[in-house]
C-alpha cells in the first residue's frame, strides 16, 4: 500500500515537474502539430495555417485545397475580429503560435505591422496582383510603397431606406445631407414613431468614415519612416459633420443608440429606424432578421452627399489577409494569402454565403455581379444601383499605428458630444490633444496640422 | 468577479503537533512532508510564481510602438500612480466595493437565518432556487442580464408599462453601476448564503434555548447570538468577495457588448490592464497596471482582516 | 467564542435536521420574504427558459412578451439548429466543457488534499513562508498571467492543446487552504500518532487514517473546483484557437459576437440563448442531485 503510494506520489511529481519546468530544453522547431477545422485533401502537400472568422470560409478552403497539390490550407476560426487580435496579440509577444496567413480588417494593419507582426508582402509578388484590386482597396492595405495584406472584401457604404415608411410620411429619397436632415425632421414632425438613422456613439469605423467624406484625413503614416505620424483630428470637416450629427440629436430627428449590440439589431429591422447607413455587408447582416417585421420594404440608394456636384465615396472597411512574420515557408503563405479570393468560384461562396461584397476586380466588374438581383430587396440591383459605384469611388484611407486606441477615444468624445457635456467642436479638440499625446508618450515625433 | 472558490472556516490553524525532537525521525518527517506538498508546488511554481516574476520582470521594462523596449525600472510604475484612468478605475472598484460586498453578505446573511429557523418544504425549495444562479457561469449570467437589461428583450418594459412608468435605460452612464452590482449579487449571494446556512445548521441548537429561556425573541437570537457565533465565517467570505470586487472584470467585461460607450475600456483596473494589454499592445504597461492593483487588493483585503481581527482570529 | 466539537463524521447537514420549533408570528413574514427571493434570483432563469422556445424573429418580437412563451414552440427547431450547426460543434464544446471540469477538478482536488495534509501535519521547513506566499499571490489579478503563461506553454509547444487549459486549471490555492484548515480541525493527531506508533508509514496512515476522515471536504473541493473550472473563461479564450478545443463558454461568447459582428456575420441569438440555457443544465442537476454530500462539506471545520 504505502509502495503503491509512494510511486504514485514520484510519478505524479515527475510527470509535472517534466510537463513544466525541464521540458523547455526541447527546441521547438516547426509549430505544434496543427489541428486544422477543415479536411485536408492532399496530404502530401505542405500546409499553410490560416486564421479567419467568416463561417462561409469553410467552403473557400475546400475549394482551394482540391484545386491545389502544392499547397493545402489548415484552417481555425480562431473568433470574431477582437477575439482574434487578442489571441494573435499574444502569440506576437510570446514569439511563437501565430498562424502563417491571419485575416485582419484594414484598420489594424499598421498597428500590427509597426510591431513587426506581418511580412512586406511586395518581396513576394503582391504587386503581380495589384492591377485586380481599384486604387482605394489596395491604398488600403500598403503603406508607402510596402503592402502588408491582401485585399479580401471591402465596406463601400450606401443608404438602405424603408420604403414603406417613406412612402407613408410623403419624404422622397434624400440625395444631399441637407435634404437628410429635413427628411429626419419630417418624418419626426409627421408622427413617426422612430428615427430616421441612428448615429451610433460608437461607430467607430462609420463614424470616422462619415468624418472622411467631408475631407477629413486624420492620419498620415508610412511604415518606412515608422516614428513619424500625422495627426489632424479636430478639422473643420470632423467639426461640422460631427456638429451636424449631434444638432439632430438634440432635436431627436436622429437617435443615438448603441451600434453592433442586440438591441440595435433589432432597430435595424423592426421600424425603429427608417434608414440603415451601411456597408455593401449590411444587407446580408439584416436578412438574418427578416421576419421581424413582415411590413417593411427595403430599397438601397446611394450615401447622401455634402456636394452633389463632387460626390465622396466612403468606406466601413473590410478585411484582408496577411503574412505573419512567424510564418514557416513565407512565399507559399503570400501565395495562399494572393490566390485563397482570387477565383470566381470563391468569391461565389462568398457572395452567397457569406453576403461579402468582393474587392477582387475580375468578380467586381463582373456580369454576374452586377446584375445579382437581391430578393431582399424586392429584386433590385442593389450592387449596380448603389455599391459598384461607391467601391469605384473610394481613394483609401491611412491608418494610424495606434488605431484602437484612437477609436476608443473617438467613442468616449463622441458620447460625451452627443449626450450635450460638451459642444462637438470641444470633443474634437479634445479627441486631438488626447491621441496627440498618447502618440508622443509611444516615442513618436508627432506633426500637428 | 474573478475569484470563484471561496470556503469558510474556523479560526487559525491549530497546532496539532509538538515540535518534533531533532533527529532522523524529524528528518524523515520534513522529507514526507515536502513529499506531499511537493506535487502542489510544482504547479503552484509553473503556473504562479513564474509567470509572476516574468510579469514582475516585463513591468520594469518600457516599451513604446515607435521605439523598442528598455528597462526601465520603477518608471511604468510612477506612471501608473500618475494615470488618471488607473487612479479613477481605482477609485470605481473601491466604491462598488463598499456597496457590493456588504450589500451581498447582509442579504445572503438575512436569508441564511430566515432558512435557519424554518424547516418547510418552502424553505427547502428557496434554498435551492436562490443558489442555482451560482451554477450559471458567471460569463453566461453577465450574458443573460446584458439581454435582460436591453429595452428590446427586457421584461423591465412591460412591468413599468403595466404601472404606466417608463422603463429605466438600464445601460445608461447612471444606471450601469446599479445594473453590474445586480448582476453580481444575483450571481453570488446564494452562494455565500449556502455558506453562511451551513456554517448555522453547524451550531449546536442548545445555546438557542438558553437564549430563548433568557427572554431572547427571534431577532434578537439572530443579531445577538448567531450572527457572532459565525463570525469568522462572515469575516472570511467578505474577504474574497472584496478580492473579487477589487478585480472586477468578467461581468463588466461580458457587459460591454451590450452597453460599449458606457462601459470603457478603463472602467476597472483589471479592465484597464488588459485593454493596455491586448487593445494597445503595451504588455509591459499592463504588467504594472496587474501589480499595482495586486498592492491595492493586498492593502485593502489586509486592512478589512486587522480591523476585524478579533473576529476572524485570522491573526 | 464558543467552544462547539463538530465531529468530522457527522457532516453539518445531517445534524441540521433537528427539530427546532420555529417562532410562530414571524413565519408568514419569512415564507413572503423567501418567496421574494426566490421570485428575483428565478427571473432570468425563467427568462432563459422562454427565450430558449423562441426563434430568432420571434426572439426580438414575439408576441406576449419576453417573459412568456410565443405562439410557436421552436425550442426543438432551436435545438435541431444547435446540433447541425458546425457539425455538431456545440455538444463537441459541452463534451469539452465537462472534461477540462471533470480532468482539472479531480487534479486540483488530488493536488490540494495531498498539500493539505502536508501543511496540517507536517513542519518542514519553509512551510509558513511558502503558506503566506500561496495567500499574497492570489492578490495579483490573473489578467497579468496570460502572456507569461502563453510563454511558458507555447515553450512547451503546449498551447492550443487540452494541456494549456487543464495544467494552470490544477492550480487552486483555496483549495490547499480549505484542505489544510479542515484537516487541522478534524482529524485528531492523536489518531495519527497512534497509527505511527503501531508501526505504520506516512502515507499509510494518511491513506487509511486520514483520507477516510476527509470525505466531505474532498467532496466539496472537487465540485468547488470542478465549478471553477466549467466557468473559466479567460483562460481559454487565450490559449486556445482550435474552434474544436473550446469550452462552451468561450464558443457561446463567439456565437455572440458573430452575431453582433457585421460583415460576414449571421445572427444566430436563438442559437446563443438556446445554447446558453441547455449548457447550464448539467451544472444545476449536478448541484441539486450532490447537495447532501457537498453541503455538509462546505462549512469545513466549521464554527469553533
Amino acid at each position: 500500500m504505502e509502495r503503491k503510494l509512494l510511486a504514485a506520489v514520484t510519478v505524479a511529481v515527475a510527470a509535472v515537474t517534466a510537463l513544466t519546468g525541464c521540458g523547455s530544453s526541447s527546441t521547438a522547431g516547426a509549430a505544434a502539430k496543427a489541428t486544422c477545422t477543415n479536411k485536408i485533401v492532399k496530404a502530401d502537400a505542405p500546409q499553410v495555417t490560416v486564421w479567419a472568422w467568416y463561417p462561409a470560409f469553410q467552403e473557400v478552403v475546400d475549394l482551394f485545397n482540391t484545386a491545389h497539390s502544392d499547397v493545402q490550407i489548415c484552417w481555425t476560426n480562431a473568433g470574431q475580429g477582437n477575439d482574434e487580435y487578442t489571441k494573435f496579440s499574444t502569440t506576437i509577444e510570446a514569439g511563437k503560435g501565430a498562424p502563417d496567413v491571419v485575416m485582419l480588417e484594414s484598420e489594424v494593419l499598421s498597428s500590427f505591422a509597426i510591431r513587426k507582426a506581418l511580412l512586406d508582402l511586395t518581396q513576394f509578388g503582391a504587386n503581380d496582383v495589384k492591377a485586380n484590386y481599384t486604387e482605394g482597396a489596395w491604398r488600403d492595405v500598403s503603406s508607402g510603397s510596402a503592402v502588408y495584406a491582401i485585399p479580401v472584401d471591402g465596406g463601400p457604404m450606401g443608404m438602405l431606406y424603408r420604403k414603406d415608411i417613406f412612402d407613408k410620411y410623403g419624404v422622397t429619397v434624400p440625395k444631399t445631407w441637407d435634404e437628410f436632415a429635413q427628411a429626419a425632421k419630417k418624418l419626426s414632425e409627421g408622427g413617426f414613431k422612430g428615427k430616421i438613422a441612428d448615429f451610433p456613439t460608437n461607430g467607430r469605423a462609420f463614424t470616422q468614415a462619415l468624418f472622411a467624406q467631408k475631407g477629413a484625413t486624420p492620419y498620415q503614416f508610412d511604415l518606412q519612416k515608422p516614428t513619424e505620424v500625422t495627426v489632424d483630428l479636430a478639422d473643420s470637416g470632423s467639426k461640422e459633420v460631427l456638429k451636424y450629427w449631434t444638432d439632430l440629436a438634440k432635436q431627436k430627428h436622429v437617435a443615438t443608440d448603441e451600434a453592433f449590440t442586440a438591441d440595435y439589431n433589432t432597430k435595424l429591422v423592426n421600424g425603429s429606424y427608417a434608414v440603415y447607413l451601411a456597408a455593401a455587408w449590411g444587407p446580408g447582416y439584416l436578412k438574418g432578421l427578416t421576419g421581424a417585421d413582415p411590413t417593411a420594404i427595403w430599397q438601397a440608394a446611394p450615401v447622401p452627399q455634402w456636394d452633389p456636384a463632387a460626390p465622396v465615396q466612403i468606406n466601413w472597411g473590410g478585411s484582408a489577409f496577411a503574412v505573419t512574420a512567424q510564418a514557416r515557408d513565407k512565399a507559399l503563405s503570400a501565395k495562399v494569402a494572393k490566390e485563397v479570393f482570387g477565383t470566381q468560384e470563391a468569391w461565389k461562396i462568398g457572395i452567397e454565403k457569406g453576403a461579402l461584397f468582393p474587392l477582387w476586380k475580375p468578380m467586381l466588374e463582373s456580369g454576374y455581379y452586377k446584375n445579382l438581383a437581391y430578393p431582399f430587396f424586392g429584386g433590385q440591383k442593389i450592387n449596380q444601383d448603389v455599391f459598384l459605384a461607391a467601391a469605384a469611388g473610394y481613394k483609401g484611407f491611412t491608418f494610424s499605428p495606434f488605431q484602437n486606441f484612437a477609436y476608443d477615444k473617438l467613442t468616449e468624445q463622441v458620447t460625451a458630444a452627443s449626450t450635450g457635456k460638451k459642444s462637438s467642436d470641444q470633443a474634437l479638440d479634445d479627441l486631438h490633444s488626447t491621441v496627440v499625446k498618447y502618440a508622443k508618450g509611444q516615442g513618436f515625433t508627432v506633426t500637428e496640422k | 468577479m474573478t475569484t470563484s472558490i471561496v470556503a469558510t472556516s474556523g479560526k487559525a490553524p491549530r497546532k496539532t503537533l509538538r515540535p518534533e525532537r531533532p533527529g532522523s525521525l524529524h528528518r524523515r518527517r520534513q522529507r514526507v512532508g515536502w513529499l506531499f506538498v511537493a506535487p502542489f508546488t510544482a504547479v503552484f511554481i509553473a503556473f504562479l510564481i513564474v509567470p509572476l516574476g516574468y510579469a514582475f520582470w516585463l513591468s520594469l521594462h518600457t516599451k513604446s510602438l515607435a521605439f523598442g523596449t528598455s528597462f526601465t525600472w520603477f518608471e511604468n510604475y510612477a506612471k501608473v500612480l500618475d494615470d488618471p484612468a488607473f487612479v479613477r478605475g481605482v477609485v470605481r472598484v473601491a466604491a462598488f466595493a463598499v456597496v457590493m460586498v456588504p450589500l451581498q453578505i447582509l442579504l445572503a446573511l438575512s436569508v441564511a437565518l430566515v432558512l435557519d429557523t424554518l424547516t418547510t418544504r418552502l424553505a427547502a425549495f428557496s434554498r435551492l432556487m436562490i443558489f442555482v444562479p451560482y451554477a450559471v457561469p458567471a460569463v453566461i449570467g453577465a450574458m443573460m442580464w446584458g439581454f435582460l437589461y436591453s429595452p428590446n428583450f427586457s421584461p423591465a418594459n412591460g412591468l413599468f408599462e403595466f404601472f404606466g412608468a417608463q422603463a429605466p435605460n438600464f445601460l445608461g452612464s447612471d444606471s450601469i453601476f446599479w445594473s453590474l452590482v445586480n448582476v453580481v449579487t444575483w450571481q453570488w449571494v446564494g452562494y455565500y448564503m449556502i455558506i453562511i446556512y451551513s456554517a448555522l445548521q453547524g451550531v449546536d441548537p442548545e445555546i438557542y434555548e438558553a437564549a430563548r429561556l433568557d427572554g431572547a425573541g427571534g431577532w434578537q437570537t439572530a443579531i445577538r447570538i448567531k450572527t457572532p457565533i459565525i463570525s469568522s465565517t462572515l469575516v472570511l467570505i467578505t474577504v474574497f468577495s472584496l478580492i473579487g470586487t477589487l478585480q472586477f472584470f468578467n461581468e463588466p467585461q461580458v457587459l460591454q457588448a451590450v452597453a460599449p460607450s458606457v462601459l470603457i475600456p478603463e472602467y476597472t483596473p483589471n479592465m484597464y490592464s488588459f485593454a493596455q494589454a491586448f487593445s494597445y499592445s503595451a504588455f509591459n504597461y499592463a504588467s504594472a497596471i496587474s501589480f499595482s492593483l495586486g498592492v491595492v487588493v493586498f492593502i485593502g483585503s489586509y486592512l478589512f482582516l486587522f480591523l476585524t481581527r478579533k473576529r476572524s482570529g485570522l491573526s | 467564542m464558543t467552544i462547539l466539537t463538530l465531529s468530522p463524521t457527522a457532516p453539518a447537514h445531517e445534524r441540521g435536521n433537528r427539530t427546532r420549533k420555529p417562532h410562530r408570528p414571524r413565519r408568514t413574514g419569512s415564507h413572503a420574504f423567501l418567496l421574494l427571493c426566490v421570485a428575483y434570483f428565478f427571473l432570468p432563469l425563467w427568462w432563459l427558459v422562454v427565450a430558449s422556445t423562441k426563434s430568432n424573429s420571434a426572439l426580438f418580437n414575439g408576441a406576449h412578451g419576453s417573459l412568456f412563451f410565443d405562439d410557436e414552440m421552436s425550442f426543438f427547431d432551436n435545438l435541431a439548429q444547435l446540433t447541425t450547426r458546425g457539425d455538431g460543434l456545440y455538444w463537441r464544446w459541452i463534451g469539452n466543457s465537462l472534461f477540462y471540469a471533470v480532468s482539472s477538478g479531480v487534479g486540483a482536488t488530488v493536488l490540494a488534499v495531498l498539500a493539505g495534509y502536508g501543511f496540517a501535519v507536517y513542519h518542514f521547513r519553509g512551510r509558513n513562508l511558502m503558506f503566506s506566499v500561496l495567500l499574497g499571490a492570489v492578490m495579483v489579478p490573473s489578467t497579468a498571467l496570460v502572456i507569461p503563461t502563453f510563454v511558458l506553454l507555447s515553450n512547451l509547444r503546449l498551447t492550443d492543446t487540452v494541456w494549456a487549459v487543464v495544467l494552470p486549471s490544477l492550480l487552486n490555492p483555496l483549495g490547499v487552504y480549505l484542505m489544510r484548515v479542515y484537516i487541522q480541525d478534524s482529524v485528531p493527531k492523536e489518531l495519527l500518532e497512534a497509527a505511527r506508533v503501531d508501526g505504520a508509514g506516512e502515507l499509510r496512515t494518511f491513506a487509511t487514517i486520514a483520507l477516510p476522515l476527509l470525505k466531505p471536504a474532498v467532496v466539496t473541493v472537487l465540485l468547488l473546483t470542478m465549478v471553477a473550472a466549467w466557468n473559466n473563461y479567460f483562460l481559454p479564450l487565450a490559449m486556445l484557437s482550435n474552434p474544436d478545443l473550446l469550452p462552451v463558454t468561450v464558443g457561446l461568447g463567439q456565437w455572440q459576437r458573430l452575431s453582433g459582428a457585421g460583415a460576414g456575420g449571421e445572427q444566430v441569438w436563438n442559437l446563443v440563448v438556446t445554447g446558453a440555457f441547455v449548457s447550464v443544465i448539467p451544472l444545476i442537476i449536478a448541484f441539486l442531485g450532490l447537495q447532501r454530500y457537498w453541503r455538509g462539506g462546505l462549512t469545513l471545520g466549521g464554527v469553533k
